[in-house]
């Protein structure tokens, strides 16, 4: 008898371990698995396409009284939202709905707005404002301060004085000019410029001159300008690696893929024609031209009035120094695990985004062009 | 007397050792992805890089999910310009060329290739189709995956980076209600990737290549002599030839696809045996080539070590258990207690075939999936199957070695979708989505 309850107490513990477990069991048997979603496409634009699309479907919605005055009201039963036509607001208004409006949107400084605002038309936010997200079919103008908690979609350019932060990402269909100071996450448009754009100077890049080629030619044996050629293998199928750093002395001209397992610094004038992955840390000489993907586990530093076609990622945080210019045949991107600090007069068509954040800052030569003229 | 006692102190220490350092091994990894640090990726760069594409489907009397996996890639985002799709018929006997033609005169990017001879099996037919091709890339599907739409540009984003020879994807269990064993498959699975992999990788060691959801650079492949057709594990063959060559495997916790896994015990104890022999066999083919290699670190080096040995823990655990058992009978009975304590603990780093109890937890956490961390305790079953399969296979392995016998030869794991239709919601087309509409 004591062997029986024994053996039932002891089944019955041994049980209470697995207990849970066959709970949970017994409720998911038979129910096959469906957490993905197998439509998925990344998108840039997404929050802007998704909050229009939401929009969409709120303007099905009844309507507060009438259908046709200058404001109406739309009660979603968790909140409501303002549909009207233009919306001018002064200075520091503080607007807790979500709006629609038909026509333009301006405001004055210091406002909140703490829902999200879809525009028909274009936009001016006055200095200092707090949006919570703002898609815009038209143009839109942040002036100096403005916060956005979320996103910014703009179907127009996009214009965004000093100090301005977007948490999330910022889009345009358009151009986006990023003024100094502002940072956000990411921003995509078919061009991005920070201030005083000046063409002159960034347009001149010439072929290089005499050069260090990697693959060197087979008469070169000893070290010369940083490069030893006995530190280069092949990977096969045409790609290199250089077990080492190269500080060089002499431009340098990369005509095969090439991954290098130290730092690389690059002189004035270089060229990088095929994809090329540094280990460690890079900074590519001013004037440069790269026409193939650069890529680093560490920091990127771009100097000077450097050309740009491709894909620059990095691992730690890039540089973008006074010119640099990203135009390439498709759009371009630039990607940096830390933080993405972008000087004056640069102009990039596609991409910049960070993990950390994008940063505008004001390099010393822009004084060459300042937007608000020629100083 | 004193002689076994000995052996079995020198056993157990052994034992304890290896499991020990493969246990702090998968801690570390579970603390890395719990940081919650932003995970390694390259998903910023996913319609930046398009670069010519073959996706290559290896078939075998497929025709239960033949057509999901066409038709899953002729959704795909990708620019068909760019693609091709090569459903690889390794000389199939039922409705799998029929449904693969099919797909073919629908959609032109779609160029079968079918096997009517030769050596069979995946590898032979993948070093067979793999001189013919002239894209940039190649990826690789088993005919049970179902990718979705956005998968393959993600997959070739890595490839932005001269230095990457190979991209992993996710895998993710789609008929996890199925069975008990799909179900704790799932957690394996969970472990393996969202745990282990994207771990490895954030730690700067080059991920596995998985052989599905996956691909190379095809100069890279051409460059290490392409597919071994000799493996049974030709993917873990190509992840170390590359990274001999100082190529890498990226991995991609994004681009999760849906395969089907083992639903019965004889099913997946196969599926593990090969796994075993295929990856043991690795460790014999590449440990001089990893001592020797000029491009890795000693750090690397090391975890090369413990990523081929890792089928080694489970022979040792049971080496481990019996000497204690010997110490237990023979006058060392007061070290039991503390070995049984010890071995348990280190024994759990063997919980999902090769991940640790806390690395498996953290994975499914990482996932959202609080409710499925509950079923945690029934994996002791997978476990224990696990122990079994992994030793029965080494032996069997070893045995070939010695005796000079051809060892396990290939085994292709069987489908059950019919069995599971309708359980995942969009599977089990047995024709183009447009014909199936009309008919």
């Amino acid at each position: 008898m004591a062997f029986i309850v024994f053996s039932i107490l002891f089944i019955g513990l041994l049980y209470s371990h697995f207990s849970l477990a066959h709970m949970v069991w017994t409720q998911a048997r038979g129910r096959n698995s469906a957490e993905l979603d197998m439509d998925y496409v990344r998108i840039e634009d997404y929050f802007g396409q998704s909050f229009r699309g939401k929009v969409e479907e709120w303007l099905k919605l009844p309507y507060e009284g009438s259908r046709t005055g200058a404001m109406r009201v739309i009660d979603r039963g968790v909140e409501k939202v303002i549909v009207a036509g233009k919306g001018m607001f002064p200075e520091g208004r503080r607007e807790r709905l979500a709006m629609i409006l038909e026509d333009d949107f301006v405001c004055g400084p210091d406002c909140h707005f703490e829902r999200e605002l879809m525009v028909s038309s274009n936009v001016h936010v006055g200095h200092g404002t707090q949006l919570q997200a703002l898609a815009c079919d038209g143009s839109a103008k942040l002036e100096k301060g403005v916060t956005v908690r979320r996103w910014l979609d703009v179907a127009g350019p996009l214009e965004m004085q000093a100090d301005c932060r977007v948490i999330s990402k910022v889009c345009s269909q358009h151009s986006i000019y990023f003024g100094p100071g502002s940072e956000t996450l990411s921003l995509f448009a078919p061009e991005i410029e920070t201030e005083g754009r000046f063409e002159s100077l960034s347009q001149s890049v010439s072929e290089p001159r005499e050069v260090l080629l990697i693959p060197h030619a087979a008469n070169i044996t000893e070290p010369s300008h940083g490069y030893d050629p006995k530190l280069l293998y092949s990977m096969g199928g045409g790609s290199y690696l250089y077990n080492g750093s190269l500080k060089l002395t002499a431009p340098l001209h990369v005509r095969a893929p090439l991954v290098v397992k130290g730092d690389v610094e690059t002189m004035e004038g270089s060229m990088i024609e095929a994809d090329m992955k540094v280990k460690g840390c890079v900074k590519i000489g001013a004037m440069s031209m790269i026409r193939a993907n650069l890529v680093s586990d560490g920091d990127m530093e771009l100097g000077q009035g450097v050309f740009f076609q491709r894909v620059l990622h990095a691992g730690g945080g890039i540089l973008l120094k006074y010119g640099v210019r990203g135009l390439g045949q498709t759009a371009v991107v630039v990607y940096a695990s830390k933080m993405l600090t972008v000087e004056s007069n640069v102009v990039v068509r596609g991409k910049l985004a960070s993990g950390d954040k994008v940063k505008a800052i004001s390099s010393p030569l822009a004084w060459l062009k300042h937007p608000a003229g020629d100083i | 007397m004193g002689f076994i006692i000995l052996i079995a102190r020198i056993l157990v220490f052994l034992s304890m050792s290896v499991l020990t350092l493969y246990a702090i091994r998968h801690y570390w990894f579970a603390w890395t992805r719990l940081r919650l640090r932003k995970a390694k990726d390259t998903m910023e760069l996913v319609g930046f890089v398009n670069p010519t594409l073959t996706v290559l489907v290896p078939m075998h009397n497929e025709e239960k999910v033949a057509a999901d996996i066409l038709q899953a890639l002729a959704d795909n985002d990708y620019d068909k310009s760019k693609l091709e799709v090569i459903p690889l018929n390794d000389r199939s006997s039922d409705g799998t060329a029929a449904i693969i033609n099919q797909f073919a005169a629908t959609y032109p990017f779609i160029k079968p290739h079918h096997r009517r001879e030769g050596r069979g099996g995946k590898p032979a037919a993948l070093a067979e189709i793999t001189g013919r091709l002239t894209s940039e890339i190649v990826l690789l599907f088993d005919a049970d995956y179902v990718p979705g739409k956005g998968m393959l540009k993600m997959l070739v984003a890595p490839f932005a980076d001269p230095e990457i020879g190979a991209v992993m994807g996710r895998v993710v269990p789609y008929n996890t209600g199925d069975s008990l064993l799909s179900g704790l498959l799932s957690l394996e699975r969970a472990s393996g990737y969202q745990g282990a992999q994207q771990a490895r990788y954030n730690l700067g060691f080059t991920a596995q290549f998985g052989g599905t959801v996956g691909g190379v650079r095809r100069k890279a492949l051409e460059a290490v002599g392409g597919w071994n057709p000799d493996s049974l594990t030709e993917d873990t063959d190509l992840t170390f030839a590359l990274l001999l060559s100082g190529w890498r495997t990226a991995y991609v916790n994004r681009a999760e696809c849906y395969e089907e896994v083992p639903q019965q015990w004889s099913v997946r104890r196969r599926q593990l045996m090969r796994w075993v022999m295929g990856h043991t066999a690795c460790l014999h083919d590449y440990w001089p080539d990893i001592v020797r290699a000029k491009f890795l670190t000693a750090r690397e080096k090391i975890e090369c070590f413990f990523l081929l040995g890792m089928y080694w823990t489970a022979p040792w655990l049971v080496i481990g258990w019996i000497a204690s058992l010997v110490l237990f009978f023979t006058i060392e009975a007061h070290y039991v207690p503390i070995l049984m304590i010890a071995m348990t603990l280190v024994g759990y780093q063997l919980f999902a075939n090769q991940s640790n109890f806390l690395e498996m937890g953290s994975a499914l956490l990482l996932d959202g999936n609080r409710k499925r961390v509950l079923l945690m305790p029934l994996n002791l079953l997978n476990f224990f199957a696990n122990i079994g399969a992994t030793c029965h296979a080494m032996a069997q392995f070893y045995w070939a070695r010695i005796t000079g016998g051809k060892g396990a030869g290939w085994d292709k794991t069987r489908r059950t979708r019919a069995a599971a239709a309708g359980g995942a919601g969009s599977f089990g087309l047995s024709a183009p989505r447009e014909k199936a509409r009309e008919e």
